[in-house]
């Protein structure tokens, strides 16, 4: 992990006594609520439906036990002993008392930890794959490039008042975790024939309003123009993008508008006053950035199958539970577990202090005292040994952390909704409730198969619906919570957008609506055709038709 | 009253900003601060005239690159605080067009935006009054180092102090 140097650690206290200084204007009345707005936006703060939201930054999703004992602790001293985690990366608290934000960033400087740009119009918490370092499948290790990327965006002196938010995200595997593609950059991070690494830059991606598959402006970037070719980008975003129309005013909307290939002029001429310039990386400094990410002391183990494969035979809890949350380690003897927080009835993303405190624990015991945290809102430990799977996994179950269903039905990714939001047109979280009370039989869903659900209680996407294989969208239907849902949106490296079944569902109806996609699937897959390959090749049809047949 | 921090130092306006051309006068005079169309037509002020032009923040930096001889005076209008353009028009100003008189903001000014132009090349800044004139300098100074290069330290930081020994 990226450990602070006496540079950062001055940084961040320095920018929580510059908050403070903030909000005690706000509160003397110095500053207007739209003045204060902006200034606690940029630190992370909402004011929401019940009390104002701190969301804390994970930078790309990974964390020490020690930070997460901290976060454990801010859930108790200053919430209400739970924490949720974001489908970016971060982990929000949703009753803090806006005069005691500056002591909670304080708490969170001691362990290195901030809110900084985490919400407002500037760039955000960059994230990556939360199996960066770890997977079997990956090429390069994007945290090393994500954390030069998040030092060069802190307080950027001119990229801090953009049109709108912004949101980088890195993806170094074969398979694409970090979702590169509905992003307002993605990057691929991978290396060339020679082996060195280079970038490939996606950009004009996002969710929202008006969603859009990222265009590629540039294939092949050398590492050293990390830097200077995102300052390019950056630079003729802030100059040109739209400031009179919110909705129009991501960098997708520009880069529309100009069309891709002009965009990528734009840039290149841009770019070319920046290339070789003092922001090119130096060898020192991605070596340093590197080091900071090493592998851990990994012991020398040989791969368990054998035993895995009798504890799997004797249990078969422990059996589904390793085929859909455990994932194949680079290093042999090892295995990458994931933790998910989607157990009926608890809002997708929760966690208690108590669930945190333990994951730590176990960070600590089965591997090198790290946690990662993935766009799906689960908790990862990315470094188990094989030998110790089973210990965890009693251990998760008391817990509530050790349902079965990563990548199925029930793991459902959903935003806060009109519980706790204010931008919220409908609830989200009684939807994913009442579709995970449904789908309770594990071998139903296992025979299911990946199937990504995702819930957003407004256009503003923060439930990813638009990349969901199903995807559940709240809007208001003169006054009354209607659903709309949609088909077929994927994230991954064949990205695509759901398409639109038909009109919007009453909210008691959208398990039976779900229930029926489900049929058709059932009943025109081809062997193990995943659902969203059936999709693909059956079109929408079919599932129209039987969605809107009357109740029979 | 607006209040003019320059140089992180609060001192008398001595610069009158005139508004639209129509309010000009025709004078060429010392000490104005001309709309930027009525400057790039007008004749140019001799050697000796002590004037400059202001700009909207969203303007084309190129249209500025062969007006500014003669200018010892560039404002940047910034027509609400959250609009970050005038930033990158300072920076391209300074970095790009060399441009080395008095870089001004004025407008709407928040005092913490002040770190933002003083990082992005701007050496004044008009703000509401004196209260915010010292906010604005307070808040420069309470950061005491940043990751990124800017127009003030254009060496980032990982070439400064992380130099990998």
């Amino acid at each position: 992990m990226y450990q602070y140097q006496d540079f950062d650690q001055r940084f961040i206290e320095e920018r929580v006594e510059q908050y403070r200084e903030q909000t005690e204007r706000y509160l003397n009345g110095e500053l207007t609520e739209e003045q204060f707005l902006q200034l606690r936006l940029r630190n992370g703060l909402y004011i929401q439906r019940l009390a104002p939201m701190l969301r804390v930054a994970i930078p790309y999703g990974t964390l020490s036990s020690r930070q997460l004992r901290a976060l454990a602790e801010i859930s108790r001293r200053y919430d209400k002993g739970y924490g949720h985690l974001s489908t970016r990366q971060n982990m929000q608290f949703n009753w803090p008392e806006l005069a005691s934000v500056p002591d909670i960033l304080a708490d969170l400087a001691k362990v290195q930890m901030h809110a900084i740009q985490t919400s407002g119009s500037c760039i955000r918490n960059v994230t990556t794959d939360q199996f960066a370092g770890v997977a079997d499948d990956e090429r390069v290790d994007a945290r090393p490039y994500c954390e030069i990327i998040r030092q060069w965006s802190t307080q950027h002196p001119e990229f801090d008042w953009l049109p709108r938010k912004f949101k980088i995200a890195l993806n170094g595997a074969e398979s694409d975790r970090a979702a590169i593609h509905v992003h307002d950059i993605g990057i691929r991070v991978d290396r060339d024939a020679t082996g060195d690494v280079v970038f490939d830059f996606l950009v004009g991606g996002g969710l929202g309003r008006t969603p859009v598959i990222g265009s590629v402006i540039r294939r092949g970037l050398p590492e050293p123009h990390l830097l200077t070719y995102l300052e390019a980008i950056l630079r003729v975003y802030n100059r040109h993008g739209r400031r009179d129309n919110k909705y129009k005013a991501r960098i997708k909307i520009l880069v529309r508008a100009m069309t891709p290939e002009v965009f990528a002029e734009r840039v290149d001429e841009e770019w070319a006053h920046l290339k070789d310039g003092p922001s090119t990386l130096t060898t020192a400094e991605l070596n340093r950035m590197q080091g900071c990410f090493s592998p851990p002391p990994y012991p020398d183990l040989k791969d368990r199958t054998t035993e895995l494969a009798e504890q799997r035979l004797k249990a078969p809890a422990f059996n589904n539970w390793v085929q859909n949350n455990v994932s194949r380690h680079k290093v042999a003897g090892y295995a990458i577990a994931t933790l998910s927080t989607k157990h009926t009835g608890v809002p997708p993303g929760d966690v208690t202090d108590a669930q945190m405190d333990a994951v730590a624990d176990w960070a600590d015991a089965y591997g090198f005292g790290e946690i990662r945290i993935g766009h799906e809102q689960n908790f990862v430990l990315p470094d188990v040994a094989q030998e110790k799977l089973y210990e965890l996994w009693k251990r998760a179950t008391e817990m509530a952390l050790a349902a079965p269903n990563v990548g199925l039905l029930t793991d459902i990714v959903c935003c806060p909704g009109g519980d706790y939001c204010s931008l919220a047109n409908a609830k989200s979280i009684p939807i994913a409730e009442a579709i995970q009370r449904r789908y309770d039989d594990y071998d139903y869903l296992h025979d299911l198969g990946p199937i990504d659900l995702n819930i957003s209680g407004c256009m503003n996407a923060c439930g990813h619906h638009h990349v969901g294989h199903i995807g559940i969208l709240g809007v208001d239907k003169k006054g009354a919570e209607f659903y709309q849902v949609s088909i077929g949106g994927h994230a991954g490296n064949d990205a695509s957008l759901g398409r639109i079944i038909g009109p919007s569902f009453a909210r008691d109806d959208v398990p039976e609506v779900v229930e029926r996609i489900l049929d058709v699937y059932v009943d025109r897959r081809i062997d193990t055709e995943p659902f969203l390959s059936c999709f693909r090749r059956i079109g929408m049809q079919p599932f129209k038709d039987r969605v809107y047949a009357s109740a029979g | 009253m607006p209040v003019l921090v320059k140089d992180l130092e609060i001192v008398p306006d001595p610069w009158r900003l005139i508004e639209s051309a129509d309010d000009s006068d025709g004078s060429t005079g010392d000490g104005c601060i001309f709309p930027f169309d009525y400057w790039a037509s007008a004749p140019r002020p001799g050697q000796a005239c002590n004037a400059g032009f202001w700009v909207d923040g969203g303007v084309d930096v190129e249209r500025l690159r062969d007006h500014l001889e003669g200018a010892s005076l560039v404002a940047v209008k910034f027509p609400a605080f959250a609009d970050g353009r005038g930033l990158s028009l300072g920076v391209l100003l300074r970095s790009r067009l060399g441009f080395g008189g008095e870089l001004r903001a004025f407008g709407d000014i928040l005092p913490d935006l002040a770190q933002y132009l003083h990082r992005s090349g701007f050496d004044a800044f008009l703000v509401e009054d004196r209260r915010a004139a010292e906010v604005a300098i307070t808040s420069v100074a309470s950061i005491t180092d940043h990751y990124q290069a800017s127009v003030l330290q254009p060496q980032p930081a990982f070439r400064r102090i992380h130099t990998g020994s």
